[in-house]
């Protein structure tokens, strides 16, 4: 089953794969601007506002998920030991980052208008906090250490000690009282949002998630050549 | 209309800098990424070069990989 995870299977797909996302990839950044920017009606409390969400939900949702991501195939690679998933953590960490930071940053930017205030030491913000400096941990561990073996047991430690933040960031508006506001789109239950912003949301995710899936490929592939160009050197 | 497209009925300093930041950030980790991918493709081919054509063909019969990236990297340049 993991042989498809092999190098030789994935670096052509990787090829077409790149390929087709630069291909579709700006026709529906442009369709999701224009619903975010022009097309979605301001909020009957924040005005438009409300607008950052657009860049700003997609980003906290997709640093959470690079983390999960990273936290199951840590965990698989200590028991199957299959060493592309080391890369695979390696490549999509740097794209957690820049999404939990821009999520930080946008959230900030938000909260000065509605809330009146950059920042609150509140339980949503600080626990995202954490989360930026667990993924600041993991990166260090690769360029820090040199023996690969023992960068993947820190980095593994590091991601599973870090999984524990995730429930604590999904639930703090719900355990705590937050000046950040309960979930408003529940996987399970109804949605708290109207259909011409849950929409343009929608369109915004689907754009973020090509980029990111655009930007782990290319790291991927990155690291793909990496290792071919040191065995090499190895012969 | 445009105007308040532009001021976002006074919240464009926020929502413009949500956006921007996003935008730039964003265009700048691709640019990066794109850059250190083509500087491993070159040094790849530059360490191929370094071989005799007996330990080139070696290379390159033993790793389908190795024959992708010299065929991309060609492709792509």
């Amino acid at each position: 089953m993991f042989k498809f995870f092999s190098f030789t299977n994935s670096y052509l797909l990787i090829q077409k794969l790149i390929k087709f996302i630069n291909s579709i990839f700006f026709l529906i950044l442009l369709i999701g601007l224009t619903f975010a920017l022009v097309l979605s009606p301001p909020d009957y409390l924040q005005g438009d506002a409300v607008r950052i969400m657009y860049v700003h939900v997609p980003s906290a949702w997709i640093g959470l998920a690079c983390f999960s991501v990273i936290t199951i195939l840590s965990i698989l690679n200590f028991i199957f030991k299959i060493k592309n998933f080391y890369f695979v953590n390696k490549s999509i960490a740097p794209i957690g980052l820049l999404f939990t930071c821009l999520a930080i940053i946008t959230g900030s930017l938000w909260g000065q208008p509605t809330w009146g205030t950059w920042w609150a030491w509140d339980a949503r913000l600080t626990s995202m906090l954490a989360l930026m400096l667990f993924y600041i941990f993991y990166i260090l561990t690769f360029k820090l250490l040199r023996k690969e073996e023992l960068i993947i047991k820190v980095s593994s430690i590091i991601a599973i000690i870090g999984s524990i933040n995730l429930p604590i960031i999904k639930y703090s508006v719900e355990w705590w009282t937050t000046l950040h506001q309960p979930a408003s789109i529940k996987i399970t239950g109804s949605n708290r949002i109207h259909s011409e912003m849950m929409l343009p949301l929608m369109v915004m995710l689907l754009v973020f998630l090509l980029y990111a899936a655009l930007i782990f490929l290319m790291k991927y592939k990155t690291e793909i050549i990496r290792i071919k160009k040191k065995n090499i050197k190895r012969d | 209309m445009t105007s308040n497209f532009i001021t976002m009925n006074g919240y464009g300093l926020f929502v413009w800098l949500s956006f921007g930041i996003t935008f730039v950030t964003c265009l700048a980790v691709y640019f990066k990424t794109k850059k250190t991918l083509k500087k491993y493709e070159r040094e790849f081919l530059a360490e191929l070069q370094t071989l005799t054509l007996e330990e080139k063909n070696k290379v390159l019969e033993d790793s389908k990989v190795a024959q992708q990236i010299l065929a991309t990297s060609f492709k792509a340049n």
